[in-house]
Formats: structure tokens, sequence, C-alpha cells
């Protein structure tokens, strides 16, 4: 069963198209990661589920109903741009967000979440004394703290150190565990690569991906060849049957012509240099991107 | 609703938990009623020192009078009969000759003797004085002093010669002094209210109407509803637009819709207002009981307070968290506030011609123009002056109709200004969020 089901939704702010004819359907207790570049329409999408942009056109169905106030507090929402009460003291705000998502006292969960995530000395302290990765701590608390059905967080990693990142990980995916749905949108390929079981790529407002890793990297097959040579990068300069190359200093990343054989081009390689190391590998969803939305997509039919 | 709940809930504990909320209801009142405070206290701040007065009387007959009136004055003012301390300043007249041949350069001399501080001022007498109606120029009294317009002397002066020159006259014209004192008797024109007809069905005397009632009264419940308005409604404009600029609209947009928001905010700023207007209300009548002044307290007012400030609040609170929604930062808020505040100061302009004239037509047709219905209708209910009764009934529909009017369009505008991000408020995008959506 959908949790989320959008029907060739389109959204139109002036003389820009945000969101052309999406569809999407996002099943119950997956982990569905949204990608894109900056202004390709994840937030609008994002936001057009909440109901707090109206589609021009199409069908949004949430829980199998369209969008209304009883669907809308089963959703935890995270929005990009985030801000708190600065005044308020962490306790109050979060039971002020619980409160009203929920109808009811959510002391407990409070309580709770503030211990998990190590909060709890700062309970009574106004938001205004935390620092950035605290404050984006209790914002996802709030967000999650009335046990929403559906969480939708966007950019829920940004800004985050390595440890409270993990914290963040863990804590989304105990809430999967718990039988929660979960989006969130990420400029983090490894972190969609390693949680989503579904990724959703949206560039200039058009779906251009989506399905598991494994079928994403499928549609791309085994067309990178991850090179350790002793000259390095000039070893692998102007290969014939190679498409693009990567330089990660120690490391290269070739893309390969479809259809070309890869031994001719090792075969090449061994007559520049010595091959420390390869492997055949299919593209990374960080690759898949930037053939996608960067500059160099020479088949750039998105566009 | 609950959720409208919620958030005026939020809304009220912040406003009234402040320190500038408890510091404001004290300080309101002592702003109010601060300059009257101020003259009650300061009255006794007079300066004491004697003022010396020359006096260049060419009529002959005036300086004397003066002279002995001062004398009377002096002995029966400057000082206090039971402390014995000095509390008003003695006049002390001195007559020197006029100059004739060169008056301009006396009154030079005499000014220059003022600014040294050597005297406090001079006074010219005409030499006609007795009979202007035969030579007004030469009938011609003149003060000199620093600030001549509101020098109490100059009054007092005017006051005695002319009672002695009304005398003088009668006198002459062969009245006798004691009926020429009678002759010149000054009576007041009592002011009074209306005679009626109490519980038992007697009559009842008509109350004196003092100034207080009058003016007063009114002036203290329209400069009340103000300050509610500018406590309960203004701070919507700032307050959404910060909730906009540091991005917590859009978290609390993912639970409630924006009109739950707006209707949110609006209570509970309507909740601030309200709590600061009945402690003021009771308050003042509880004082007004201590002081004896129980009689002027109108209670048949305060239901009409009350109901009017609940649909201001609501009306303005509307429109100014509607135009915060299209702001974002603080220099857009400030742009928006004067043209925003302009439908509460426009009543405080007609403050005094409505308070004169309530009865006008100029007050009625202005008191019914729904934002300004609740200041100015107030004002006109409360003057002493009955107004007909089904002005201010229909002032109240009018009010309610252009209240939901601004809930309705206020809503609109708030949802689609508080996540657009970038665009100053232009009035054409205002409009045309309101009309079409």
């Amino acid at each position: 069963m959908n949790v989320i089901e959008l029907e060739n939704i389109t959204k139109t702010f002036g003389s820009v198209k945000a969101v052309d004819s999406l569809s999407l359907g996002v099943p119950k207790g997956s982990i569905y990661g949204f990608i894109g570049p900056n202004g390709s329409g994840k937030t609008t999408t994002l936001r057009m589920i909440m109901n707090i942009f109206y589609p021009d056109s199409g069908d949004i169905k949430v829980f199998d109903q369209k969008l209304n106030d009883r669907v809308k507090d089963r959703i935890g929402y995270l929005p990009e741009e985030r801000g708190l009460y600065q005044k308020m003291k962490v306790r109050e705000l979060l039971q002020f967000y619980g409160e009203l998502k929920s109808g009811h006292k959510v002391d407990k969960d409070v309580d709770y979440w503030l211990e998990r995530l190590d909060l709890t000395e700062w309970a009574n302290k106004k938001v205004e004394t935390l620092s950035k990765g605290m404050s984006q701590k209790v914002q996802i608390i709030a967000t999650i703290v009335a046990k929403p059905e559906l969480i939708i967080l966007d950019e829920p990693f940004t800004g985050l150190d390595p440890v409270n990142a993990e914290a963040i990980r863990d804590m989304v995916l105990d809430l999967r565990s718990r039988g929660a749905t979960i989006i969130f949108s990420t400029h983090d390929m490894s972190v969609a690569e390693k949680m989503c079981d579904f990724i959703f790529m949206i560039f200039k407002g058009k779906k251009v991906l989506d399905g598991t890793l494994a079928s994403i990297q499928a549609e791309y097959g085994s067309d990178t060849l991850r090179i350790t040579t002793e000259a390095g990068a000039t070893a692998v300069k102007d290969l014939e049957g190679v498409e693009r190359v990567s330089d990660f200093g120690r490391m290269q990343e070739l893309r390969v012509e479809p259809d070309y054989d890869h031994q001719k081009i090792l075969a090449a390689i061994m007559s520049r240099t010595r091959i420390l190391g390869f492997e055949l590998t299919k593209p990374t969803l960080h690759d898949i991107f930037i053939r996608i939305a960067g500059p160099e997509a020479k088949e750039n039919h998105y566009a | 609703m609950r959720k409208i709940l919620r958030i005026a809930k939020r809304e009220y504990k912040t406003s009234v938990r402040t320190k500038g909320f408890i510091i404001a209801l004290v300080l309101m009142p002592v702003m109010m009623g601060g300059s009257g405070l101020a003259m009650y206290l300061f009255q006794g701040q007079v300066d004491t020192r004697d003022k010396q007065v020359i006096i260049l009387d060419q009529s002959g007959i005036v300086a004397d009078v003066i002279m002995r009136a001062a004398e009377a004055r002096n002995h029966a003012e400057v000082m206090d009969k039971e402390t014995g301390k000095k509390v008003k300043a003695a006049w002390v007249f001195e007559r020197i000759e006029p100059d004739l041949s060169d008056p301009t350069a006396q009154r030079l001399a005499l000014s220059d003797r003022i600014r040294n501080g050597e005297i406090h001022a001079f006074l010219e007498i005409g030499p006609n004085v007795k009979h202007p109606e035969t030579d007004w120029d030469t009938a011609r009294m003149a003060y000199y002093a620093k600030n001549a317009a509101l020098d109490t002397v100059r009054g007092w002066l005017s006051s005695s010669i002319n009672i002695y020159l009304r005398k003088a006259r009668l006198e002459e014209a062969g009245v006798e002094a004691e009926k020429a004192e009678a002759a010149l008797a000054w009576l007041e024109v009592a002011p009074l209210g209306l005679v009626s007809l109490d519980d038992a069905g007697q009559i009842k005397e008509a109350k004196r109407s003092s100034e207080a009632q009058a003016i007063l009264g009114p002036i203290i419940l329209f400069f009340l509803f103000f300050m509610m308005i500018m406590m309960g409604a203004m701070p919507q404009l700032q307050s959404v637009m910060e909730e906009k600029s540091q991005r917590i609209a859009e978290v609390l947009l993912g639970s409630i819709k924006p009109f739950e928001f707006m209707a949110g905010k609006v209570l509970g700023g309507l909740a601030v207002s309200m709590t600061a207007a009945s402690v003021y209300v009771v308050g003042g009548v509880f004082i007004m009981k201590r002081l004896g002044l129980a009689d002027y307290v109108p209670y048949h007012i305060l239901p009409w307070f009350f109901a009017y400030l609940v649909l201001a609040i609501v009306m303005f609170g509307s429109i100014l968290a509607a135009l915060g929604a299209t702001c974002n930062d603080a220099k857009d808020a400030q742009n928006l506030t004067f043209p925003a505040m302009i439908p509460v100061f426009i009543p405080m302009f007609l403050l005094m011609p409505v308070i004169q004239e309530p009865s006008s037509s100029f007050a009625t047709a202005l008191s019914l123009f729904p934002p300004f219905t609740p200041m100015l209708m107030l004002l006109r209910i409360s003057a002493p002056v009955g107004i007909p009764m089904w002005q201010p009934w229909v002032g109240l529909i009018g009010v309610i109709i252009f209240a939901l009017l601004s809930i309705w369009a206020g809503g609109r505008i708030f949802r689609m200004a508080i996540l657009l991000q970038g665009q100053p408020p232009k009035l054409s995008n205002i409009l045309r969020w309101a009309f079409r959506g």
C-alpha cells in the first residue's frame, strides 16, 4: 500500500514550472530519498504533499485520502528553512509543537527524545542558547514527538557534525522500525545510497529517477572503471572509449562508453604504466546525479 | 478550533509573561494620567520670588488703584496663613513718571532692566482709559514682559483695572458706589445634565455636569481603547513578520492551516488586550469608588467598550497580521507600520470635534464608517450628550461585517504571502491576493 500517491501534479510560479506532471507512489514503511539539485522542485513537491502549496493540477492522496486536517495531523514535517521560537524554553517548545499536532499532552515523549539526543540538561534553557546542531536536533524532535505515521524531512542532515548526523540517522531508522514511513531530501548521495529503500530524483520539475538503488544503477549498467596506477591521472588521459574521467587523487574513475570493451582500456593503461588495482562497477548515485544534473551532461534531454 | 486555541494560548502566555507587558501595564496609566498628575503634584511649585512691575500711568488714576489692589492681594495670598510659609510671589508695583518727550527710549531702558533681571515687567496706561470711546488710541494699555502672553500678572491687571474703571464710569454717571457694585455682579451659568425619573418613578434633579464628566471621562475611555488596540493588534505586524523571516511560519504550517495560524495570533492578541483592559477597568472602578466618585463610573458604557474592543482587535489584528505576512524583514514592517496605523490615528485627530459636538452629522457619519466606528462611536456614547440608540447598534453591525471581511481578506493575503520570500510588499499584490486569492 502506498502512503503517498502523486498523480500528474503540476505547480507553476509565475512563468516558472516548479513541478511538471509529477507522479509518485511512496510505499508504507519505506524510507524514500528525494534528491535533485537546488531549485529542482523538491521542496515545492514536499510543500504540496503538506498542503502548504496547492497544485495547479493533478491529485495528491495521503493515506489513501485527499489531504485534509486529520491526515495532516498524521504527518510530521521538517521544512528545509527551519526556525524555532528563540525565547521559548526547549521543553515548552517541544510540548507546544507536540500538542499542536496531536491534541494531547506529549510530556513523556518530549522527555524521552530529549534524553535520547542528549538534550535533557538543555530542557529548561531558552532555544536561543542552543548551538546550531542542538537547535537542529530540537527541530527534528519537534517533528516526530507527536508520533506521526509519515515523516517528511527536508534536508535533515544539513549542518550536523558526524556525531549528530549519526544520532539522527539512528533515530530515522528506529522510527522506520516502529512502522513510520519516511521521506527525506538530501544532497548527500552517500546517505541516500545507504539509508533509502527508494530514491527519487527530480530535475527541473520533472521526475528523472525513481526506484531502488539497484534498479537505478541497473539502468546504467556496469560502465564504471575504478583504477589505481603508479602514474595516477596522467595514465588515463585521452583514452579511447572513455567518456569521462573523475580524478580522486590516488584513484581515478572512468566512465566507459556503452558497448566498449573494458579490456581494451585496461590494455591501453598497462601500456602506459603499472596498474595497482582496478574494479569494474556500477555508477554511484553521486555519479548518476552528476550525469543528469551536471554541466557536462551532453545528452541533457531533461532540460 | 483546538489548534487556533493552542496558538492563541502560546501567544498569550508569551506576551503576558514578559517584563515588557507588566511594565506597559503599569506605565500606560502613568503616561496617560501623567500630565494631570504632574500638574497636580507640581501645582505648588511656583516661583515665590517677588515680582516688581513698573507702572507708567498717564491717566493718573489707575496706578494707585493697582498698588492698593496688589497690596490686598499680597496680604491675602502670599503667605500661607497656617504654616506661615511664603507660597506665592508678592507683586510689587512702582510708579514712575512716563517720559512723554521720548517714550520709545524709556521703553527700551525699561526693557533692558527686565532683561537684566532687575524688574519683572512694566505697564503703560494711556491717558484716556476712563473714556476710551472718545479716543481708543489714547486709551491703550500695554504690558511688557519676557513672556507677556502667559503672564499671570497681566491677567490679574486686566481684570483689576477694568473692574475699577467700570465702577468709576458708573459713579461718574451718578450711580452710587454700592449700586455700581451690585450692577457689576457677575453670575455663572451652571452646567446641568437632564432631569429624569428614578426607579421609584420620582423626579430626580439634574446633576451638575462637570468638565470631568463632559470631557475627561470620554477621553480616558477613548485613550484606554486606543492603547488596547496598540497592545493587542499593533504587535501582530511585527510578530508575524518575525515568524516569517525566522522561518517559524513554515514549521507551524506543517501542523496548521494558514488561517488557523492567523486566527490563533489574533485571538492571542485579543486575550492580551482583554486582560489589560479588565485590569484597568476593574482598577479604575475600584479607585473611583474609593475616591467617592462612584457616580461618575460609566457602567452603561462598559459593555459597548468591550464589544467594540473585541471587534476592533479582530478587525485590525487580521489586517495587520496579513500585512505582517507580506513583509520580509524589519524594514518592510517599518514601512508598513505607518499606513497600517492610519485607521487608528484618524479618530485621534477627530477627538475634539467629535467630543464637542457628538450629535453633529459630521460626527455621526464618521462614527458609522466601520474602521472608525469602535473609537468614535464609543466616544459619542460616553459623551454626556445622548445619541440615538440605533446608532451604536448600526455601528456595531457595520463593524461586525467589516471585521468578518477583514478576517476573510486577511486570511487570503496571509495564506499567499506567509511563505513568499524576497518579494517586497506591494499594494497591487496585496489587493490581488485579497480579492483573487
